[in-house]
């Protein structure tokens, strides 16, 4: 049997985390970039290869075709769900698709499940890497808000990956149980999780008892579309229209250029959590440069009605656990998008203390994770988590009205049985439908499946079928039936409505199998002289211009740092070190941050001065 | 949606793996396995504690803690597929029953479904006598408010509907404060009448009068409810 791990799979980065038994502690396992955040994109190959993580990320800007980013929007949804994300993310949906997504990349097809797995294969490589031995099985967060479908994407996506999926762990839980083993923290703690697209609030309660500690979560609520992808639509838009205005230039047309200023638009947006104003500066493909520069306070001012979509839940899930902002006694941060300073405020003014970020709050979902992995591996139990589900379940009665049967924020696994009779003589099948929400129309409800019960003929009203639907403790439907009258079994056949059913996932995973044994270390090799050779390629591109444009415009000692930096590159190439041959793509990087900026500048200074130059 | 199938092996007098005797305990005494939930248990048995509708908050949740402790499924990842059914149905009674028994409302009702008094649906139509009146009144308003709101009415009349409705909300809440007030009564006489050994028939004259307790209750729910829902729709 293989090792186990807990896996974050990300919105934006995803990360693998184990528990270091020397060191007592959860740690995030490294990639072959050397950082644990593996950024959750996929690109595939024409070939077919698939390429995951920091070098997809980069072929956004030139193959963006082929690439795609933020996938897990698109897990367990169907078409008509994400209309409205389509305007902003260049999401290529298949025109087949219906109540499972279809994403084309490049001339292939492939279901959010699908592209998830190689998000998870990935991890698990470089966990493997790690270890030296196999990863078989795994805990993967998801958020806490996230419904029957997409919890059930999620672990067909750890089954695609060749993953025993032990645990859906709920990523505020998680990190609230990093944060109790770090902290050793007893009370009421609050988890407010902004990630790169996905929106949490978690009101628990840490309870130390004789056999350990529990960690029992009181209530729960979100939005599972909300997140730092938001704040940067919002200012992708502003800037978008600006450039059709100033520059006359539509952007639709030119998706490379959007992947920049997008890329552009988040490096600004980091540096406003710790500078008072940010430049986004980008080439433009009609040679002239976008230059706009933005202050704090004007980044506030546009974010905060985003922000402000945060509030409605924390005070929903307050409500529900029937406590005051002021009966919590710790706040906890968690997902990259916290560390905006406004989000800081809003939180330490709405409960009245200064939320906890002593953990690196990217990191902090993994490290939980890892934890409960281990607790499920080890068998070893120190302590315990009791979650809850996020939505009401229910069925449909007449006249389309939806009759609540487990309630939402009861502790998982729930359970409620139902009995169901006929209402017609002769009648041979009742429907049943099942719904996820808290509105009271099942139109205004999630629909989660649909399924017959078989009765015997006989008189209206003479069938007592029993149903019991369980949320386990993954947070996910499980339906059986039973016939009071003869006490007989009745399997359920369930067809979900916004899932893959089990033929499908089974036909997936045989075809996964070619993806499968594209051996990792050979991968790293391909990406890694892909990637010298596109930096060589720019490299030598950006000396022969500003030779011919300004030449002796580079200083000797310059062009000399790049030239050694060209000829580690070359040297390594050839061999089998793909992380000798990353390191020296980083030294020539850092060689040619100079050199680009050079290139800028002439580009920008041409802009401002009113002038072309003729090859920028 | 997964599709399974619950365990339907009853609760017998051996234990499923060694044989040892067993009678609804949750673990085998001899071999130490997850055993089937006994058939029949109430939530209160499961719990461990008597029929009664005062609950102390904090035993009852160290008793939740206790079980979950024992019976949550994460102490059987690595057991058997049957021993992982047998803990998934028993945590989630334990649940269930905790979920039950914290709210007195939920507790009286599961207590009057047990006995048979209670059915789903049948208690929410028929308005108590004594509102009749203070009813009628408060759909007429509601009515007023939803054809002002159709026609477009002008906001002096609307502000007006809306304060009598504002006036009958409060009324409401009051009401429904009343009937959890009398609720708690009667749950504090149920529960004398069990310690002194009362007779079947005047138990069910009690759990009927708290019956009617409940309905009136739902029927209030129901009605503020909606008013807020229209207030906050105007």
């Amino acid at each position: 049997m293989g090792r186990t791990v807990g896996i974050d799979l990300g919105t934006t980065y995803s990360l693998v985390g184990y528990f270091d038994k020397t060191a007592g502690r959860p740690q995030c396992i490294p990639g072959p970039y050397a950082d644990t955040l593996c950024p959750s994109v996929v690109s595939v190959d024409a070939d077919g290869s698939v390429v995951v993580g920091e070098p997809a990320r980069r072929r956004l800007l030139t193959q963006s075709a082929r690439t795609i980013y933020s996938v897990k929007r698109l897990m367990g949804r169907g078409v008509a769900d994400v209309q409205s994300e389509l305007a902003l993310f260049p999401f290529h949906i298949d025109s087949g698709s219906q109540n499972v997504i279809r994403v084309r990349l490049g001339d292939r097809v492939f279901t959010p499940p699908e592209i998830s797995a190689f998000i998870l294969r990935e991890l698990k490589g470089w966990a493997e890497e790690f270890f030296g031995e196999p990863v078989d099985r795994a805990v993967i967060t998801v958020p806490a808000y996230f419904n029957d479908a997409q919890r059930q994407a999620t672990k067909d996506a750890g089954r695609l990956a060749g993953l025993e999926v032990l645990r859906l762990v709920n990523e505020p839980t998680a990190a609230a149980l990093a944060y109790g083993l770090h902290e050793q923290r007893r009370g009421r703690v609050a988890v407010y999780d902004l990630g790169g697209g996905t929106f949490d609030i978690s009101i628990l309660k840490l309870v130390s008892t004789g056999e350990g500690d529990i960690y029992q979560v009181l209530s729960t609520n979100g939005d599972t579309h909300l997140g730092g992808d938001d704040l940067d639509n919002c200012l992708l838009v502003i800037a978008r229209d600006e450039i059709r205005i100033r520059h006359g230039l539509d952007l639709e047309a030119h998706a490379e250029t959007m992947q920049g200023l997008r890329k552009a638009i988040i490096r600004a947006k980091h540096e406003l959590s710790s500078a008072a104003r940010a430049t986004v500066m980008v080439p433009l493909p009609d040679e002239s440069v976008y230059i706009r520069e933005i202050t704090r306070a004007e980044f506030e001012g546009l974010v905060q009605p985003i922000l402000d979509r945060t509030m409605g839940p924390v005070q929903q899930a307050l409500e529900d656990s029937r406590l005051k902002p002021s009966e919590i006694d710790e706040v906890v941060l968690v997902g990259g998008s916290t560390r905006v300073p406004l989000v800081r405020r809003m939180v330490e003014q709405f409960f009245g203390r200064r939320p906890h970020s002593e953990l690196n709050p990217d990191e902090v979902v993994a490290l939980g994770a890892a934890v409960q992995a281990d607790i499920l591996e080890s068998g070893v139990k120190n302590m315990l988590l009791l979650d809850v589900t996020p939505l009401s379940l229910g069925i449909e009665t007449m006249g389309g009205v939806v009759a609540q049967i487990i309630p939402r924020n009861s502790t998982i696994p729930a359970s409620a049985q139902e009995m169901f009779t006929t209402g017609v003589e002769s009648q041979t099948g009742i429907d049943i439908h099942v719904l996820q929400g808290e509105r009271e129309l099942a139109k205004d409800c999630r629909s989660l499946a649909r399924f017959q019960l078989r009765v015997p003929p006989g008189p209206a009203g003479l069938a007592r079928i029993e149903v019991k639907f369980l949320i386990d403790a993954n947070g996910i439907l499980q339906v059986a039936a039973r016939d009071l009258k003869t006490g007989e079994q009745q399997t359920v056949e369930v067809q979900p409505s916004y899932g893959l059913s089990d033929a499908e996932v089974e036909k997936m995973l045989e075809e996964s199998i070619e993806y499968a044994e594209q051996d990792f270390t050979e991968r790293q090799i391909i990406e890694a002289r892909n990637e010298a050779e596109a930096i060589l390629r720019a490299t030598e591109k950006s000396l022969a211009r500003l030779a011919s444009e300004a030449p002796g415009e580079l200083p000797e000692a310059e062009r000399l740092a790049v030239n050694a930096a060209v000829s580690a590159l070359r040297e390594a190439v050839p061999g089998g070190d793909y992380k000798l041959i990353r390191a020296r793509v980083d030294e020539l990087n850092q060689a040619t941050l100079p050199l680009a900026e050079r290139v800028m500048n002439r580009a920008v200074s041409s802009v401002l001065t009113g002038k072309r130059v003729t090859d920028v | 949606m997964t599709t399974g199938t619950s365990s339907a092996k009853s609760s017998a007098a051996a234990c499923w793996s060694c044989g040892a005797a067993v009678s609804g305990e949750q673990f085998c005494a001899a071999c130490g396995k997850i055993q089937p939930p006994a058939a029949g248990a109430d939530y209160f048995a499961l719990m461990g504690l008597p029929r009664k509708l005062t609950i102390d908050p904090g035993e009852l949740e160290t008793r939740f803690h206790q079980l979950s402790w024992k019976l949550h499924p994460d102490n059987f990842v690595r057991a058997s597929e049957y021993e992982r059914a047998l803990s998934l149905e028993r945590s989630s009674q334990v649940n269930d029953a905790f979920r039950t028994l914290r709210e007195p409302v939920s507790r009286v009702e599961y207590l009057l479904a047990q006995a048979g008094m209670r059915r789903e649906g049948q208690q929410k139509q028929q308005a108590p006598p004594e509102l009749l009146e203070e009813v009628f009144e408060l759909n007429e308003s509601l009515d007023e408010l939803r054809g002002a709101q159709q026609q477009g009415g002008d906001a002096p009349e609307m502000a007006a509907l809306s304060r009598r409705l504002q006036t009958a909300r409060v009324n409401f809440e009051e009401k429904l404060g009343e009937v959890d007030r009398e609720l708690e009564r009667l749950s504090a006489e149920w529960d004398r009448e069990l310690d002194a050994g009362a007779s079947e028939s005047s138990q069910r004259k009690l759990m009927e009068r708290m019956n009617g307790a409940l309905n009136r209750r739902s029927y209030i729910r129901n009605l503020v409810q909606s008013v807020q829902k229209e207030l906050a729709e105007a």
